[in-house]
C-alpha cells in the first residue's frame, strides 16, 4: 500500500512537538529506514501510521484514505493490514510462542488448520520453528525479538512497521534481523523500520529518512554511493 | 478528501457461522481454563453471587408456597353462627339457605342436644351441666367456604347470616386466611426489594471480579487491539467470565436453597402434621432452576459489560 504523509504535525498535550510539518511518500513495496536522535519523532511517526495517536495537523493517507479520520469502528479493520514490531516486543508470557504468533490470525478468524500452517511458516522464516511450544520467557532476547517479528508478518500485512527492532541486540544479530525485514519486503509489503543504528542502516541499500526535532533533516533514496560514507562512520 | 469515498479498502470481514463457532469455542474453553486456574477466587465469586441469588429466590419460593397454602388450607375460613335459645328450626333454615350459595362448600349444623353430648364426651365438666334443668348450649352452624373464596366473600356471608332470624352471634374465622394473605404479600414485597438489592450486589461482585480479570490481561488486550481486534472481540472473553460467574452463582444458589429446604423440612412437617397437612414444597422445579441459572447468567453478563465498558473505553495500546 502507498503511504503519504501530508504536512503532518503532532503536538502532544504537554506542548512538545513530536512531528513538525512532515511530508513524505512511501511507494507500495518500498523499504525505508527512519532514523534520528533520541526524541527526534521516529516512534511518533509510526504511531500516527498505526492510528495510536492522531496528528494535530495534516493528513496520513494510506492508499488514498486519510486514516487519521477513520471512525473507531473502522480502525480494527485498517489495523489488520499492518504488522508492527517493537523493541519491547509485547509478547504474552503466559502463552506459547505458537499462540503468540497466532494472535493476529485468530483475530481475523482464520481456520485453525490454515492458521497452523501460517504460524509455522512465519516461525521457520525467523528460524524458530522448533521453539513453538516454549514460553517466550524461556527464550533469549534475540529469539523473543524474532518471535515478535514472526507475529507481525504471520498475517501477511500490507504494511510492516518496526520501532527499534534491534534495540539491545549485538551487531551480528541486528544485521540478521534487518536482513529479515529486507527478506519480507521482497514478498510485497511496504516496510518502514525506525532505528538509530546509523552504521547498520547505512550499510543497507534502502531509503533513509532522518528526523531531527520532529522535522525531516534528510530524505535520501539509496543511490549506491554510501560505501564511502559507511567506511567514514566506521573509522570515526 | 474525495478519494475517500471511492472505495472501502478495509472491508469488514464477512461473518461466517463456522468462524463464529470456532472463536466462541476457543474463547469459552479459555474462559473455563482461566476460572479453574484461579479456582479460589472463582469459588468465592460463585458463593457471593449464590448467596445474593438464594435469598430473593428463597423468599419467592416461600411466597409461592404461602399462596398455595391459603388455597389448600384444610381449616379453610368459615363462619360459626350461634343461635338464640330454642331456635333449632332457624338453624336448619339458614343451613339450607347457605348451602345454596356458590361460595359455601359445606354446612354442618350442631343442635343444642348434640352440643351437650359433645361437651359431655369431651370434658370432665359434663356432669356439672346435668345439675341444670335446661340445656344452656345453643344450636350452632358452621359453614366452610369453597377453595379460592376470599376475605370479601366471607364478610358478605357474615352480613347475610347476622340478619337471619334466630341468629345470635356470628363468628368469622378468617384470621388464618388474613394472616397468610398479609404474610405472603409482605414476603412478596420483601422478596422484590431483596431481589433488586441483591441483584445489584451480584452485578457488582461479577463486575469487580471481571475488572480484576481485565487488569490481569491488559497486555493481551493491548496486543489484540494493536493487531486489529474489534471491541466486540476484546469484550467476548469477559462476557464469558461474567456468564460463568453468574451461572455458577445460580447453581450455588440452587444448592443453598435445597439445603435450606432440607433443614426446614422436618420441623415444617411436624408443624403441618398438627394441622393435618402434608408437606409439599411447590415451585422448586425445572422452570425455577432454569430461571435461577438464566438470571444468574444475565446478571453476570451485565456485571461484565459494566466492567468492560469502564476499562476498555480508554485502553491505550502503547
Ligand atoms: N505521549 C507523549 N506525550 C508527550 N510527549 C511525547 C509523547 N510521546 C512522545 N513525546 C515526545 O515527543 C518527542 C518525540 O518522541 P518519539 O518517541 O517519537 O522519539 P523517538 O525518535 O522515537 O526517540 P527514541 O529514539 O528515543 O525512541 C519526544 O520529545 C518525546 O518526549
Ligand atoms: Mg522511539
Amino acid at each position: 500500500m502507498t503511504i503519504e504523509f501530508h504536512q503532518v504535525s503532532k503536538r502532544f498535550d504537554n506542548g512538545i512537538d513530536g512531528l513538525r510539518d512532515v511530508s513524505a511518500t512511501f511507494e507500495e513495496g518500498s523499504m525505508t529506514f527512519l532514523t534520528g536522535h533520541s526524541g527526534a519523532g521516529k516512534s511518533t511517526f509510526l504511531k500516527l501510521l498505526l492510528c495510536l495517536e492522531r496528528p494535530t495537523r495534516g493528513q496520513v493517507l494510506v492508499n488514498g484514505v486519510n486514516v487519521t479520520q477513520l471512525k473507531p469502528s473502522r480502525l480494527p479493520h485498517y489495523r489488520r493490514n499492518l504488522g508492527a514490531v517493537f523493541q519491547d516486543h509485547h509478547l504474552l508470557a503466559h502463552r506459547s510462542v505458537f499462540d503468540n504468533v497466532a494472535i493476529p490470525l485468530r483475530v481475523v478468524g482464520m481456520r485453525e488448520r490454515d492458521l497452523a500452517k501460517r504460524v509455522r511458516a512465519a516461525l521457520s522464516a525467523v528460524g524458530l520453528l522448533e521453539r513453538d511450544a516454549m514460553s517466550p520467557g524461556a527464550l533469549s532476547t534475540g529469539e523473543q525479538q524474532r518471535v515478535g517479528i514472526a507475529r507481525a508478518v504471520a498475517s501477511r500485512p500490507k504494511i510492516l512497521l518496526a520501532d527499534e527492532p534491534t534495540g539491545n541486540l549485538d551487531p551480528g544479530l541486528s544485521r540478521s534481523i534487518m536482513g529479515l525485514f529486507e527478506q519480507f519486503n521482497q514478498v510485497g509489503p511496504t516496510v518502514i523500520v525506525a532505528s538509530h543504528d546509523v552504521s547498520l542502516i547505512e550499510a543497507m541499500d534502502h531509503r533513509i529518512i532522518e528526523l531531527s526535532n520532529g522535522s525531516i533533516l534528510r530524505d535520501e533514496e539509496y543511490a549506491g554511493d554510501r560505501a564511502s560514507f559507511e567506511s567514514g562512520v566506521e573509522s570515526a | 478528501m474525495a478519494r475517500n469515498k471511492l472505495r472501502d479498502p478495509w472491508p469488514r470481514a464477512r461473518w461466517s457461522a463456522s468462524g463464529w463457532v470456532q472463536e466462541n469455542r476457543r474463547i469459552g474453553g479459555e474462559a473455563v481454563a482461566f476460572l479453574s486456574m484461579r479456582l479460589g477466587t472463582s469459588l468465592l465469586v460463585w458463593l457471593l453471587v449464590g448467596i445474593a441469588l438464594a435469598l430473593p429466590a428463597g423468599l419467592y419460593l416461600l411466597q409461592v408456597n404461602l399462596t398455595e397454602m391459603t388455597a389448600s388450607w384444610e381449616g379453610r375460613p368459615g363462619l360459626s353462627i350461634y343461635f338464640r335459645h330454642g331456635s333449632g328450626d332457624a338453624a336448619l333454615a339458614l343451613s339450607d339457605a347457605l348451602t345454596a350459595r356458590a361460595e359455601v362448600a359445606l354446612v354442618v349444623v350442631t343442635s343444642s342436644e348434640q352440643a351437650l353430648a359433645d361437651f359431655r364426651a369431651n370434658t370432665s365438666l359434663g356432669d356439672t351441666l346435668t345439675l341444670l334443668d335446661d340445656n344452656p348450649l345453643p344450636a350452632s352452624l358452621r359453614a366452610t367456604l369453597v377453595p379460592g373464596a376470599g376475605v370479601a366473600d366471607l364478610e358478605r356471608l357474615a352480613e347475610f347470616a347476622r340478619v337471619a332470624p334466630g341468629a345470635d352471634e356470628v363468628v368469622v374465622e378468617k384470621t388464618w386466611l388474613e394472616r397468610i394473605t398479609i404474610l405472603s404479600s409482605v414476603v412478596r414485597r420483601l422478596g422484590m426489594i431483596l431481589a433488586v438489592l441483591f441483584g445489584v450486589g451480584a452485578v457488582l461482585v461479577t463486575s469487580t471480579s471481571v475488572r480484576l480479570a481485565i487488569e490481569a490481561r491488559l497486555e493481551e488486550l493491548r496486543v489484540l487491539k494493536l493487531v486489529g481486534a474489534t471491541d466486540r472481540q476484546l469484550r467476548r472473553p469477559f462476557l464469558y467470565f461474567g456468564a460463568l460467574y453468574g451461572v455458577g452463582g445460580g447453581l450455588v444458589a440452587a444448592m443453598l436453597i435445597s439445603f435450606g429446604l432440607l433443614v426446614i423440612e422436618s420441623p415444617l412437617e411436624n408443624l403441618l402434621g398438627s394441622y393435618d397437612q402434608t408437606l409439599e414444597i411447590s415451585g422448586f422445579g425445572g422452570a425455577f432452576l432454569v430461571t435461577l441459572l438464566t438470571t444468574g447468567g444475565l446478571l453476570g453478563i451485565i456485571g461484565a459489560l459494566l466492567a468492560v465498558r469502564q476499562r476498555l473505553r480508554h485502553l491505550r495500546i502503547l
